[in-house]
């Protein structure tokens, strides 16, 4: 026992320090130098060299009237330096707008900002003039900018013209979006030399200028008359603001530095040495944009201007399943600037989903999202023509296609619960017959004519009720009926008593007549009608018609009527005339009943 | 001149006659139609031209709605891979014939393939389908009227009040009674809907940019609890959310 108690005991000691004999994990450690592969390396930005500025007018003598550039050059960025807004410029000369850029050097394998101000001087009058010295603040450092002088003689000959930028456009006057081409030119200097370009801007409001389309050559072409080499930057404008624009081109000037590829054609010399970054400027050019028509725009319109042809679009297949996609593909040409044709948009579709390819391409993906679709939806799209000044449709048309679905199986294995297959289970076969109709899904508890068919039973019972009572009450009260069947009996009597009365049967006359008074009065006894006399009639009449006419016509027409039964019948001359006398009889007699 | 006769002795019976005589024309037509598009969607579907098939079956299901039209509607359906729609088809005809065994199999297997469960139902709306819709209403209808009647006609016809007349009233009564759960039942199940297209979102607003909760799956039901615009509320087995109201159809069409 002694022996396993301190196996045990050891055991649990030593799992408890554990623990302790475990060292921890630390990241890897990667020796310095390692990662250089990855590493380019770059030159380091000079930001201890004291900033320094420079001030000259080119040239420094000018013929009076002539123009001149007064040129200051700050070794520091443009932003963090804050130029003053008057200097001090003699009252003789006249200075244009400033006109300012920024490029950066490679000075002794370091990067150095170069900012440079130019203002275009004219000098009307002979003279000798000093811009003084002044100070700028750059970066909350004041930086002295030296004097300058300019010497305007009468006649000065011999000095070289400053060179400037020539800028040209394909056109002056655009709708707003129209793309148009923009030249910006440097003729050859003296003994035909040539420089680059470099950070060729132009400067005004309202443009965008697509810069990755730049082309760059050097040509001879005709400038003011006279053909000259020169260096030709071209580059796509947009205008993105409506009605009269301004703006200028500049670059510095940079010997042999060209930045992209360039086509030379005829002969020109380069600069030799080191360039002089000097800021070039041209005139102003004007331009007027005009904004597109709102009236005849068509669906689809993106913003392309220009004119444009499309070729037949292209589909990758024409029989798909449902989910599957398709590459659509669309091409244009055109006579407008092609780079700023911007396809159409994607449009909405219940059939289909549609995905608009990344550019540069120009094609859509397709993905029918059911097997209803039998074509391709119409992709709206329209350009604006700005010769014609109209919208032009073209519309990419819908393309046939044959989509089948994806089927569900129509039989499966029956798996019992211990995982083995059974019989295999499957889709019912078709039912061979419709079967029978009903009118509407619809129950008729929700169809609100079922409630106006339930109120029928309702009011049968009603009915029913309504008719019993009735029913007991003549039951009750016998002498209701009994003139109520008599009345309608009366009523068919004289009727009778009519057609023999224009008949002219005296004989049928009298009978109809009796029988119509013992019908009137046979209610109040109550009794049968047959068995009526004429005293029951004459009991029944007010006194004063015993005593008058009504007595005597009733006995007449009494006796008449049962003259009938007489062996010998006589005729009864004049009983028609007692129509009168009848009517009024029973009159009477119905108005009692 | 004579004045034309407009109205002859006897007219109202001709007019009755050529109304009765059209309303069998129109009932026969109609008919006709429904075989016509019953025969053709056959060919088709036998022909493996599904969609067109399913065409020719929802025409015919449109002319009078029967149990064989939906059925087969339903077959056309899950062929060519609309399998919420075939439930949905199958539902139907089983709403107009509980009876049906082909519906009831193929509505089994669809959900054993698709994967989806059959509506939860109450018990007076399980009541319900042991008859068709309109079987429920008639025989509420005729027990109701038999209960009161045997009430009331004796009494009006001075008719001996006998001891069946009590008992047949009694049972009449007790029918009624039970088929009014059964038709509650009814109008509870048109409540009942199901989801036509895979993956259909479930959203928390009535908004096309609402929150997503869930995504349903085709043929799963759903229960329409009221509507806002062109979206639903329902609810599912598991969550309750606005769902657009493309995305599902009614077994029972309001």
């Amino acid at each position: 026992m002694g022996i396993l108690q301190y196996i045990r005991n050891g055991v649990i000691h030593f799992l408890l320090l554990t623990p302790l004999l475990v060292k921890s994990q630390t990241s890897p450690r990667i020796p310095p130098g390692s990662q250089l592969q990855l590493q380019v390396a770059q030159p380091m930005v000079d930001v201890s060299t004291p900033v320094t500025a420079t001030a000259a007018f080119d040239p420094p003598a000018v013929p009076a009237g002539g123009k001149a550039f007064y040129r200051v050059n700050v070794d520091a960025t443009e932003s963090s330096i804050d130029w003053p807004d008057k200097l001090p410029v003699p009252a003789e000369l006249q200075f244009g707008l400033k006109k300012s850029g920024q490029l950066t050097l490679m000075q002794a394998n370091q990067y150095r900002p170069l900012a440079s101000f130019v203002y275009e001087v004219t000098a009307p009058v002979a003279g000798h003039y000093t811009i003084t010295n002044f100070s700028v603040n750059v970066s909350g450092v004041l930086v002295e900018v030296p004097a300058a002088s300019l010497d305007v003689g009468a006649k000065i000959s011999g000095l070289q013209v400053p060179p400037r930028l020539e800028l040209e456009v394909s056109a002056t006057n655009v709708f707003l979006g129209q793309p148009f081409h923009a030249r910006v030119i440097l003729p050859v200097g003296p003994g035909n030399e040539i420089e680059a370009l470099r950070e060729i801007e132009l400067r005004g409001e309202g443009l965008m200028v697509d810069k990755t389309a730049m082309r760059q050559a050097i040509e001879t072409i005709n400038l003011n008359g006279e053909l000259k080499p020169a260096l030709i930057c071209e580059m796509t404008v947009t205008p993105i603001a409506a009605g009269p624009l301004e703006f200028t081109a500049q670059g510095f000037t940079a010997g042999r530095e060209f930045t992209a590829p360039i086509s030379i054609s005829g002969q020109v010399n380069f600069q030799g040495g080191p360039p002089k970054y000097v800021l070039l400027v041209s005139d102003p050019v004007e331009l007027n944009v005009r904004p597109l028509p709102a009236e005849g725009e068509l669906p689809g319109f993106t913003g392309s201007i220009g004119k444009f042809f499309q070729d037949p679009p292209h589909l990758a297949t024409n029989r798909l399943q449902v989910g599957e996609p398709v590459q659509f593909s669309l091409s244009f040409h055109g006579e407008g600037e092609l780079t700023r044709l911007v396809p159409p948009a994607a449009p909405a579709s219940r059939d289909w989903q549609i995905i608009v390819d990344p550019p540069p391409a120009m094609s859509f993906t397709l993905i029918p999202l059911a097997d209803e679709a039998r074509q391709t939806p119409a992709i709206p799209f329209c350009y604006f023509d700005p010769v014609t000044e109209k919208y032009v449709d073209l519309t990419i048309p819908p393309q046939p296609v044959t989509v089948v679905g994806q089927g569900l199986p129509v039989e499966q294995p029956e798996v019992d619960e211990a995982g083995k297959a059974g019989a295999r289970r499957k889709l019912s076969s078709l039912a061979p017959a419709p079967g029978k109709a009903v009118r509407s899904l619809k129950p008729l508890q929700l169809q609100s004519w079922f409630v106006g068919v339930q109120l029928a039973p309702v009011a049968g019972i009603l009915a029913l009720w309504q008719w019993d009572r009735r029913r007991r009450y003549l039951a009750a009260h016998p002498e209701i009926l009994r003139r109520a069947q008599a009345r309608r009996a009366l009523r068919r009597e004289k009727q009778q008593l009519q057609k023999a009365l224009t008949a002219g049967d005296a004989s049928a006359f009298a009978q109809h007549a009796a029988r119509a008074m013992s019908i009137a009065v046979a209610p109040h006894f109550p009794a049968d009608a047959r068995a009526m006399v004429c005293a029951d009639v004459l009991s029944q009449l007010d006194a004063s018609a015993q005593n008058e006419l009504g007595t005597e016509t009733v006995r007449q027409v009494f006796a008449a009527a049962d003259a009938r039964f007489a062996i010998h019948r006589r005729p009864w001359p004049g009983l028609l005339a007692l129509s009168p006398g009848v009517k009024s009889v029973l009159q009477e007699l119905e108005e009692k009943l | 001149m004579k004045t034309p006769v407009y109205f002859m002795p006897g007219g109202h019976r001709l007019g009755v006659w050529v109304a009765l005589a059209l309303l069998v024309c129109l009932t026969a037509s109609g008919r006709a139609a429904t075989n016509d598009f019953f025969a053709r969607g056959i060919e088709l579907i036998r022909a493996g031209q599904f969609p067109e098939a399913a065409a020719a079956f929802e025409k015919a299901a449109g002319a009078g709605p029967s149990a064989g039209v939906l059925v087969n509607l339903g077959l056309a359906e899950w062929q060519r891979g609309h399998g919420g729609a075939a439930i949905l088809a199958w539902e139907r005809a089983r709403w107009i014939d509980p009876a049906d065994a082909r519906a009831a199999a193929n509505l089994e297997f669809a959900r054993q393939v698709a994967q989806v469960d059959a509506p939860q139902l109450k018990w007076f709306e399980t009541v319900s389908t042991w008859l068709p819709p309109n079987a429920w209403v008639w025989l509420a209808g005729t027990t109701l009227w038999l209960a009161l009647g045997l009430l009331v006609l004796p009494g009006i016809f001075h008719w001996r009040k006998a001891g069946w007349h009590q008992l047949l009233a009694a049972m009449a009564f007790g029918a009624f009674l039970f088929s009014l759960t059964a038709n509650f039942g009814v109008v509870s199940r048109t409540q009942i809907g199901l989801i036509l297209k895979s993956n259909a979102p479930l959203r928390l607003t009535p908004t096309h940019g609402g929150e997503i909760i869930s995504t349903l799956a085709a043929g799963e039901p759903v229960r329409q609890l009221r509507t806002r615009g062109k979206y639903a509320f329902v609810r599912t087995a598991g969550a309750s959310g606005w769902i657009g109201e493309d995305e599902f159809q009614l077994v029972c069409p309001r």
